[in-house]
């Protein structure tokens, strides 16, 4: 009875919602025909409301994530508080924590972000300035190129003085480490004006700008944000600028107004997706990714498997955007939102916000499996992970979700893909045609088949 | 059995170069014949097909736009292979994009190693003419041509996908390079033809020289 109401209520209100996503992120008229349909809807009774938000904080500030977590299930986040939302979802803050203590973080993290970027200002000028640039200002040697020889060379030297002083002994280091940096940044201007151009957010450069500044900020400080210095773990190379990382951090700085938060919550975000972007010899870190579908398909759909082996594509390779920028190529922008949140409302682990600070690499949540109460502030996906007692990294919930739109494009590849050519093809027909929180309910039941089949 | 499908061969064209050159706003200018300002980076790898009749033989180009960022380059081995010809990009405007021809070139050899690397069909294209009108061109055309002698006279085209300048004349000579080599690959197709049949029905359409 209940659900009849419900029903005709969202029938009625279907129209007016889409002009209300609109109106947040607006689209450039002359590119409507050139983007995928939106599906997302704003559903009353079941999107995340601003209202029920509120009501969902104790008096000091204490979040009741799981009610949270329920409601975005059903529903996803109302634009309006998105990017609110995400901050708990990705990490950034602790449930269990008062707005006080919140406040204080970030506090401290808005300071840290000015040092950061008071930091790559002295050395690139442009920073900060709502400008940026698209082509090389050194050369591979590091020395500036011509047009910016006059303006930068007094301020490249400043720095390195400073830095000398300080850090003699790896002098040549931080030099390599000045310059590679600087070398990225034209890419990452190259990828900022190729980023969401459909969207009236993106006409205006100051926004360009924003997002060019977040990422370079980010290419410079990565790979000590939160863990051991960066001479350390240089060994492991997280390639700071890897094309896609504008594809994520794009969403991020249109919901959230603050740079510097922006900024927190894209690092977040990138602290699950790193390992994609990870480079060594010959690899990209999406590739141990692509190898656990691999062996996912080969134990839920053998006969799949099997068929995309003999096709050369064992590799699964055809999916390697799919995860690098999780699905944003699939998806609308919006849906792509919608996406994302019920992809992390799923992966929720309330311990995730202590393990970041601690920098460690367990999450946990085993000792608590046998309170019920405690499992409800887990997200779905990862409440199955605890209970089996598996605190398994390597099955991340993008890799199932990948696996389900496999499993729908199962027949036809079967059927009709007689090479690689064939599957990217029948593949390429999901864009704009999948449902956000299917998928994802497909993505939690292959997890249990999985997780059921490997135990026997 | 299909009757079009015997006709028709299936080309095999790799884009490559450097990052922001303009490989998929040729494409599309030559695929689908328009331009927009809208692209976003290429991830991964993805193709268009386009079909088009070389001295009366019915070819499809299935054209692959590759990710331009040195980092991707090593993912690109298992779309290689199989491929008829290889186009390199570069952006006349950026010096850097004319210096990385060289390790293109040889990153395809290495993946895609073709059965006779001297023989295999490449091809350049110069593209973005039209910026700026050319005031803020970095790599003369006499330097292009240089470098593409320096590979076994490897055809130069200069292009603006922006414009529609050159475009249908390059995709032609791409086509007609890669159909000689799959021309030419055909012994070795015949060889193996008795147990897959779609392969014998491509031969089927006889020698368009």
């Amino acid at each position: 009875m209940l659900g009849c109401v419900k029903l005709s209520g969202i029938l009625m209100t279907n129209t007016a919602a889409a002009t209300e996503l609109d109106a947040f992120y607006p689209i450039r008229p002359e590119c409507q025909a050139d983007i995928p349909k939106t599906r997302f809807k704003i559903k009353p009774g079941k999107t995340l409301s601003a209202r029920r938000w509120d009501a969902a904080f104790s008096k000091d500030g204490h979040l009741d994530i799981a009610k949270v977590l329920r409601r975005i299930h059903r529903g996803g986040i109302h634009p309006s508080i998105k990017g609110a939302v995400w901050e708990f979802l990705l990490g950034c803050y602790d449930p269990n924590s008062t707005f006080e203590e919140r406040n204080g973080i970030r506090r401290q993290r808005r300071e840290q972000y000015g040092i950061w970027k008071d930091e790559c200002q002295k050395m690139v000028p442009i920073i900060g300035t709502g400008r940026f640039i698209t082509t090389a200002i050194v050369t591979e040697d590091g020395r500036p190129v011509e047009e910016e020889r006059s303006r930068n060379l007094q301020e490249i030297d400043t720095v390195g003085t400073s830095s000398r002083s300080s850090l003699d002994a790896n002098n040549s280091a931080l030099d390599k480490k000045v310059t590679e940096w600087k070398l990225t940044l034209h890419q990452i201007g190259l990828d900022v004006v190729r980023t969401d151009r459909a969207l009236v957010y993106y006409e205006n450069e100051a926004n360009q700008a924003k997002l060019w500044d977040i990422l370079a900020v980010y290419a410079w400080i990565d790979g000590e944000v939160g863990y051991i210095f960066s001479r350390v773990r240089q060994c492991l190379k997280y390639k700071s600028n890897l094309q896609g990382m504008n594809d994520i951090c794009s969403p991020i700085i249109i919901l959230l107004e603050n740079e510097a938060d922006a900024f927190w919550c894209f690092d977040h975000a990138m602290r699950r997706l790193r390992e994609n972007f990870r480079c060594s010899t010959g690899t990209i870190g999406v590739q141990s990714q692509l190898s656990t579908l691999s062996q996912v398909i080969k134990i839920v759909d053998p006969k799949l498997h099997q068929h995309l082996e003999e096709l050369d594509g064992g590799e699964y390779l055809f999916a390697f955007r799919m995860l690098m920028v999780l699905f944003r190529r699939e998806f609308s922008f919006v849906d792509s939102l919608y996406l994302w949140e019920m992809m992390w409302a799923m992966e929720y682990n309330p311990n995730m916000f202590l393990s970041y600070e601690s920098g460690s690499a367990s999450k946990g949540g085993a000792g608590t499996s046998g309170n019920d109460k405690h499992l409800k502030q887990f997200g779905k996906f990862e409440r199955k992970n605890v209970k089996m007692g598996s605190n398994d990294q390597q099955l991340p919930l993008p890799v199932f979700l990948v696996a389900s739109v496999l499993e729908t494009k199962n027949k036809r590849i079967l059927k009709e893909a007689k090479g690689l050519d064939d599957v990217v093809n029948i593949l390429g027909d999901v864009t704009g045609n999948l449902d956000a929180k299917k998928a994802c309910n497909e993505a939690l039941k292959l997890h249990k088949k999985y997780l059921s089949k490997i135990k026997n | 059995m299909d009757v079009s499908a015997t006709k028709r061969r299936l080309l095999k064209v790799i884009f490559l170069g450097d990052s922001g050159v303009g490989k998929t706003s040729l494409m599309n200018r030559y695929v689908y014949k328009k331009f927009n300002l809208q692209y976003k980076a290429t991830i991964g790898a993805d193709f268009m097909t386009k079909e088009l009749r070389i001295d009366d033989q019915l070819v499809t180009l299935q054209v692959w736009d590759t990710a331009g960022q040195e980092r991707f380059q090593s993912l690109g081995a298992a779309f290689y292979r199989g491929a008829d010809c290889c186009v390199f990009v570069y952006d006349v405007n950026v010096t850097k994009s004319f210096e990385s021809l060289s390790s293109w070139h040889e990153e395809f050899l290495k993946q895609a190693e073709p059965a006779d690397p001297k023989a295999f069909p490449f091809l350049l294209l110069g593209n973005k003419i039209d910026v700026d009108d050319g005031h803020s061109r970095a790599v003369s055309e006499k330097r292009a041509r240089q470098w593409c002698d320096s590979r076994g006279s490897m055809p130069y085209f200069e292009t603006s996908a922006k414009q529609d300048y050159n475009v249908n004349e390059a995709f032609i000579c791409i086509a007609k390079a890669a159909l000689t080599n799959e021309e030419e690959q055909e012994p070795y197709f015949e060889s193996i033809s008795e147990s897959v049949s779609e392969v014998e029905t491509r031969g089927g359409g006889g020698c368009a020289c």
